[in-house]
C-alpha cells in the first residue's frame, strides 16, 4: 500500500525515520509512449487526434488489463508499474514472459492494423526493479519512486517507433519464466531479440546492459 | 486451453476452449497456419467456450486473416462472449473480422 510522506518541517527527525521503514516493492516499470502525435495536433483537429490518442490507449491498457497499473500520463506517455505481489496473484499472465509477449502483441496489432486510422504507432522502455518504493508525496496519488524508476526512464531515451527495450535485468527474469515452462529461449517475441548492448546513462553510476526488441 | 477440429462439407469449425494467452497461443498459432498451408482456407473459430483472450491470441487470429485474406479464403469467427467482445471491439477487431452470433449463424455465410 502506498505511503504518504509529507511533512512540513524541513529538518523533521521523523521523517527520517519513517523512510528507514519503508520496504522495497520490487516490480516491473514500463515507459510507453505514442509516437508522432505532436506532429498531429498540428496537423489534425482535436477529433483527429483525441481519438486515436483515445484508442491507442484503450489497446495498450485494457486490452493487456493494465488499467490499474497505470502511475502517470504526461501527454502522450504513460508509466506504468506492476508489483510482483500483485502480479502473481492476477488470474493471467501472471508472469514476467506474459507481460511482455502481451505488450509485443499490443504494438504489433497497431502496427498491422488493417486500418491505419485508429491507432498510431508506439515505443516502450522495460525494467525489473528492485531498488523502488511504494511512496508519494501528493495527497491520495499512488506513486513509485527508486533509482530503478528513473533507470527505466533512461532506457526509454534507447526506444524508437515499433521498438521495445527491455533491461537486461528484466530479460533474466524472463528468461527464467521460460526455463519454468520448459520453453526454448527464442520463444515467441524473445526470437527476434537483439544482442546486448551497453551505456552508460547520465546520472546512473555503473553501465547498464539492455537489449532491443522491433516489432 | 484446449482446441477442437471438425470438418464440414463447408468449412473447418476451430473451437477454442478455455483461455487464450501468452502460454498457449502458439498451439493456436500452429494450428491454423498448419490448415492454411494445406490450403484450408475456409475456416470458422467457434470462441463461445474461450473465456479469456490476450493481446497475444489476438495478434494469432489477426495474422491468420490476413493470411487467409490473401488467399482468398474466408475467416469468420462466431460465439464470442460478452468480455471478449469488449476486447475485439477495444482492439479494432470487431470492424474487421466477420463475427456472428453463434455457430449456426456463421455456417450460413459460407
Amino acid at each position: 500500500m502506498v505511503r504518504y510522506v509529507h511533512y512540513k518541517d524541513p529538518c523533521s527527525e521523523e521523517i527520517t525515520r519513517v523512510l528507514e521503514s519503508i520496504p522495497p516493492c520490487p516490480g516491473t516499470c514500463f515507459f510507453m509512449d505514442i509516437n508522432r502525435s505532436t506532429d498531429m495536433k498540428y496537423l489534425g483537429g482535436l477529433k483527429d487526434w483525441g481519438r486515436k490518442l483515445n484508442n491507442t490507449f484503450n489497446a495498450l491498457l485494457f486490452a493487456n488489463h493494465f488499467e490499474k497499473n497505470i502511475l502517470k500520463g504526461l501527454g502522450d506517455e504513460m508509466m506504468l508499474f506492476v508489483p510482483d505481489e500483485e502480479l502473481f496473484g492476477k488470474e493471467a499472465n501472471n508472469h514476467y514472459f506474459g507481460l511482455l509477449e502481451d505488450i509485443y502483441a499490443s504494438l504489433f496489432l497497431i502496427k498491422n492494423h488493417p486500418n491505419q486510422d485508429i491507432f498510431l504507432n508506439c515505443k516502450v522502455a522495460i525494467h525489473y526493479c528492485t531498488e523502488v518504493y511504494n511512496i508519494t508525496f501528493f495527497e491520495n496519488a499512488n506513486d513509485y519512486y527508486g533509482s530503478d524508476i528513473d533507470l527505466t526512464a533512461r532506457l526509454m531515451t534507447k526506444s524508437i517507433e515499433n521498438r521495445i527495450v527491455v533491461s537486461e535485468k528484466f530479460y533474466t527474469k524472463v528468461k527464467n519464466d521460460l526455463i519454468t515452462f520448459n520453453l526454448p529461449f527464442n520463444t515467441g517475441c524473445l526470437s527476434g531479440i537483439s544482442e546486448k548492448f551497453i551505456e552508460n546513462f547520465k546520472g546512473v553510476p555503473t553501465s547498464t546492459e539492455f537489449r532491443v526488441i522491433d516489432v | 486451453m484446449e482446441l477442437t477440429l471438425q470438418k464440414t462439407d463447408k468449412c473447418s469449425i476451430v473451437s477454442i476452449i478455455g483461455r487464450l494467452d501468452t502460454t498457449n497461443y502458439s498451439i493456436l498459432e500452429k494450428k491454423l497456419m498448419e490448415m492454411i498451408d494445406n490450403r484450408e482456407d475456409r475456416i470458422l473459430v467457434e470462441c463461445s467456450k474461450m473465456d479469456y483472450v490476450s493481446s497475444s491470441g489476438l495478434r494469432i487470429l489477426l495474422m491468420a486473416l490476413k493470411k487467409i485474406t490473401m488467399a482468398k479464403g474466408k475467416f469468420v469467427l462466431c460465439g464470442l462472449q460478452d468480455n471478449i467482445h469488449e476486447i475485439f471491439e477495444i482492439s479494432g477487431f470487431t470492424n474487421i473480422f466477420e463475427i456472428h452470433s453463434d455457430q449456426e449463424e456463421a455456417l450460413k455465410v459460407f
